[in-house]
């Protein structure tokens, strides 16, 4: 097994890997999940020859009422997979005898769930350091994590993880797809964005952080409009900053001397002036989280000064601006808690607050996120989320658009992710009944056309029906 | 700006209310005829079409389809009975625990109820109509729960004790025990035996100990607590907080030691020993847990479908602490029938605190306590639309929603 894993790694490291090979990753991430090892070797032996056939030939799935989100509901039709992609779908098409069938009559398929925000795929989301543009969620991803197994399990087939809400400028986001065993593999689009919290880092004033955020992006858009003669000067603040950045390592305890990695401090400055640049320049949009209203209203004079590409990401007290993220006809993505309640400082009345309601009302366009930890009764879960704006006045119709097609729009990955397209990625959820339906499971996810997840097989599923079967 | 009406009956007669819902059925002396496309009574029924007419705030009639003269009538898709929550905390968020003492079987949480706290209002919007309030579990015998409305007067309606509104549908449900960790959490100290800081006991054993002398005294000293000789003697129900199987098997010894029948809260281990729950007529005030978690409070080994297998099982049970309706639609998905579902937040528990004869279910007799919902009640996408407590409604969702 170590040789089938070695021989995975070096292939990898020189092109993308094969079909095959990933099917022997992914066969060896289920067994050494189980903790099966033997079985894993037979399997991926036995795997190989097989699985390649499935790729090359395609899949079908048919029966099923498919929900395309883009266009009208389909009933007992097929959907053609062929090279991971959606080849075609509708009813009465010829399914090719090579292909191999999932029968899904009486079930319903719809694309797979797109998680918008999310910093639970990664180990350790804030970094102390509170600018860190130069960093990026690719190297801490963990594609064997819960997370992953969690969000097949739950129909979740994309996730954009984000580092936390907690630092300044936190780094790079990238969009994954939730089925992979290397991240290199999984990846949708790398640097999906650059996350900026204006919530302030622990220690610091409102005022002194966005003072501190306001001139790091002085800082490099007038290194961006500088002459070749200033970039001496440039060179000059940059060695400013690196002091900065010498004091955070010391901090870290990772740092030695100062002289002894020039090299380092350089390769870290310039990685942070490229991803600034990238930032001003509007091809890595600014991810925003705002804590309070009043952040709306500063991220909306950064977006205008630094003419950023946003993604708001909005704390749930950001109803009260939910007017302000109209008017521009910015697409936010809504805090987890979408149903609370408050006191009036003032009259003392008690309200209870809707958020998709109240932003409807405002004329705001906006998706869900689900928490990351599951210490509330459903708001973990994307389903749970769409039937909360639906149960509070959103049709199902939209509610679903908002789950899969405008997540696609607002991260623009639409052209690839979001909705039962031709030419789309093959990412596929088959559900057991209507998708907002509590009853409802997930019983197969598909994932670049290859199955990712099934109900049958869920072991994690079968221990929490039946603890007695636990062994440990 | 939503603006939701949350009126507490104290300010209504003050506050002037818009909603013409609200007047029709403002005047508690006038006959009420509630038309509902289904009506679920809570025990297990359903009539489709079903209607119930109410008068001087209580159940007169159930039927298809009702009607009498000059009744106001009002027309709804789905009716169910208001909810019903065994174990709540509401209003007693900022009650410090009695640490003087370990064994406080004389305590009254509702003697100390808030009842302006946020958490009435919250309950009334999701539905629940009665909660009991229990006090906290770090005594070893806690004090006496209550059965009050979550909304309505707040005068004193007598009682002698200064703690009766006539919000409270029973005074006495039950005497608290905790036959788990929590009493003995953080008793470590004997360094100063004369300190009020040194507390028993320090361990499992010793809260077991301590109820065991504590019953024996009940039964062979004639100064002993009342309220422990009548809980002991059945006329009050023992609700003993208990989640691993072991402190379940440890209670079970007791109640056959002292031949008493307990009421289990939180049960999270409950799944290892339906048999035993069955055999002994245990009812269980099921603790809410997080779905698709596999662990509970106390490091407890949960089991998803829970809920299901007790009613299998034939042991009675049901949901409680708070968010009952999404907490029932979570157990329909792992698999209880809807109607079982339905009845574990709203009959079941009236029937385990002994006041299913005024709440719990639509039936001739008991208080118009009734939620009125927009779709099927365990559909994830069915929202509240008004809560009547006593034939008057008290909450509604907003025209604006």
């Amino acid at each position: 097994m170590k040789q089938l894993a070695l021989q995975a790694k070096q292939s990898g490291s020189v092109r993308p890997p094969g079909p095959a090979v990933r099917c022997v990753y992914k066969t060896l991430h289920a067994a050494l999940g189980s903790g099966r090892f033997t079985a894993a070797v037979l399997a991926c032996c036995v795997m190989i020859g097989s699985q390649q056939a499935v790729s090359q030939d395609g899949m079908a799935i048919r029966g099923a009422t498919i929900i395309p989100v883009t266009s009208p509901r389909i009933e007992d039709g097929i959907i053609l997979i062929s090279d991971g992609r959606i080849e075609a779908f509708g009813k009465d098409l010829e399914i090719p005898v090579e292909a191999k069938v999932i029968d899904a009559t009486g079930h319903f398929v719809m694309p797979g769930i797109i998680n918008v925000h999310s910093s639970a795929g990664m180990s350790q989301a804030n970094e102390q350091n509170p600018l860190v543009p130069f960093l990026s969620v690719v190297d801490s991803i963990d594609p064997i994590s819960d997370f992953f197994v969690e969000s097949r399990r739950n129909g979740v087939t994309t996730a954009n993880v984000v580092p936390g809400n907690s630092t300044m400028i936190g780094g790079r986001a990238a969009i994954v797809k939730t089925a992979g065993s290397y991240v290199n593999d999984m990846i949708v689009k790398r640097d999906s964005g650059l996350k900026i919290s204006l919530e302030p880092t622990s220690g610091a004033s409102r005022m002194s952080h966005f003072a501190r955020l306001r001139k790091e992006l002085e800082k490099a858009r007038d290194a961006e409009e500088g002459s070749t003669e200033e970039a001496s000067e440039k060179a000059d603040d940059a060695n400013g900053e690196g002091d900065a950045a010498k004091e955070d390592e010391g901090q870290d305890g990772s740092g030695t001397s100062a002289a002894a990695t020039p090299s380092a401090q350089q390769q870290t400055e310039l990685a942070t002036r490229e991803a600034l640049t990238s930032l001003l320049k509007g091809e890595m949009p600014a991810i925003i989280y705002c804590e309070t209203a009043m952040d709306v209203a500063q991220a909306m004079s950064l977006i205008d000064e630094f003419k950023l590409k946003p993604v708001l990401v909005l704390g749930r007290d950001c109803y009260k601006a939910a007017s302000l993220v109209a008017d521009r006809k910015i697409p936010v993505i809504l805090d987890s808690t979408m149903v609370y309640w408050r006191t009036d400082p003032i009259t003392r009345e008690d309200e209870k607050i809707v958020l998709p309601k109240l932003f409807s009302q405002a004329g705001a366009s906006f998706v869900f996120q689900a928490s990351d930890n599951g210490t509330s009764l459903g708001t973990h879960y994307y389903w749970y989320q769409a039937a909360t704006a639906v149960k509070y006045g959103m049709t199902p119709d939209d509610a679903l658009k908002a789950l899969t097609i405008d997540s696609a729009r607002l991260l623009g990955i639409d052209n690839a992710v979001g909705s039962i397209e031709t030419g789309k990625d093959a990412d596929l959820v088959i559900l057991t009944g209507e998708p907002l339906d509590g009853s409802t499971w997930v019983e197969t996810t598909i994932v670049g056309g290859k199955v990712a997840y099934q109900k049958s097989d869920d072991v994690r599923l079968r221990l929490l029906f039946h603890p007695e079967e636990d062994t440990n | 700006m939503i603006r939701l009406q949350m009126i507490r009956h104290l300010i209504v007669a003050s506050c002037l209310v818009s909603s013409a819902v609200l007047q029709a059925a403002d005047e508690p002396s006038t006959v009420l005829i509630i038309h509902a496309e289904s009506l679920h009574t809570g025990t297990g029924q359903v009539l489709s079409p079903g209607s119930v007419l109410i008068r001087d705030g209580k159940i007169a009639e159930v039927g298809e389809n009702l009607s009498a003269d000059g009744a106001q009538t009002l027309n709804v898709k789905t009716l169910i009975p208001g909810l019903v929550d065994a174990s709540s905390r509401s209003g007693l968020g900022r009650l410090d625990d009695e640490v003087t003492q370990e064994i406080t079987p004389e305590l009254f949480s509702a003697s100390v109820v808030d009842w302006t706290d946020r958490d009435f209002a919250e309950q009334i919007a999701a539905g629940t109509t009665c909660i009991n309030l229990c006090p906290s579990t770090s005594n070893v015998v806690g004090g006496i729960t209550t059965a009050a409305k979550t909304t309505g007067s707040m005068t004193v309606a007598g009682g002698g004790d200064g703690h009766t509104t006539a919000r409270i549908v029973s005074e006495k449900t039950g005497l608290m025990i905790s036959v788990c960790s929590d009493p003995a959490s953080g008793n470590t100290s004997r360094s100063r035996p004369d300190s009020i800081y040194v507390r028993q006991p320090t361990n499992r054993m010793g809260v077991v100990w301590m109820l065991r002398s504590t019953f024996h005294k009940a039964r062979t000293a004639a100064d002993s607590s009342p309220i422990v000789q009548e809980a002991l003697s059945g006329q009050l129900p023992l609700l003993a907080v208990s989640r691993t199987q072991y402190d379940i098997q440890a209670l079970m010894t007791l109640s056959d030691e002292f031949d008493f029948k307990p009421v289990l809260i939180g049960g999270q281990e409950a799944w290892q020993v339906t048999k035993e729950l069955a055999a002994r007529q245990i009812s269980v005030i099921l603790q809410r847990t997080v779905p698709g978690s596999s662990r509970g409070d106390e490091r407890t080994r949960v089991c998803a479908d829970m809920a299901a297998r007790l009613q299998a099982a034939g042991v009675r049970f049901c949901l409680a602490e708070g968010d009952l309706l999404d907490q029932a639609r979570f157990a329909v998905r792992t698999g209880l029938p809807a109607e079982a579902a339905l009845a574990s937040i709203t009959s079941s528990p009236a029937e385990i605190l002994g006041i299913g004869d005024r709440v719990g279910s639509i039936a001739v007799g008991k208080d118009a306590d009734l939620v009125a919902l927009d779709g099927a009640p365990l559909a994830f996408t069915t929202s509240v639309q008004w809560v009547m407590v006593d034939g008057t409604l008290q909450f509604e969702q907003a025209d604006n929603q």
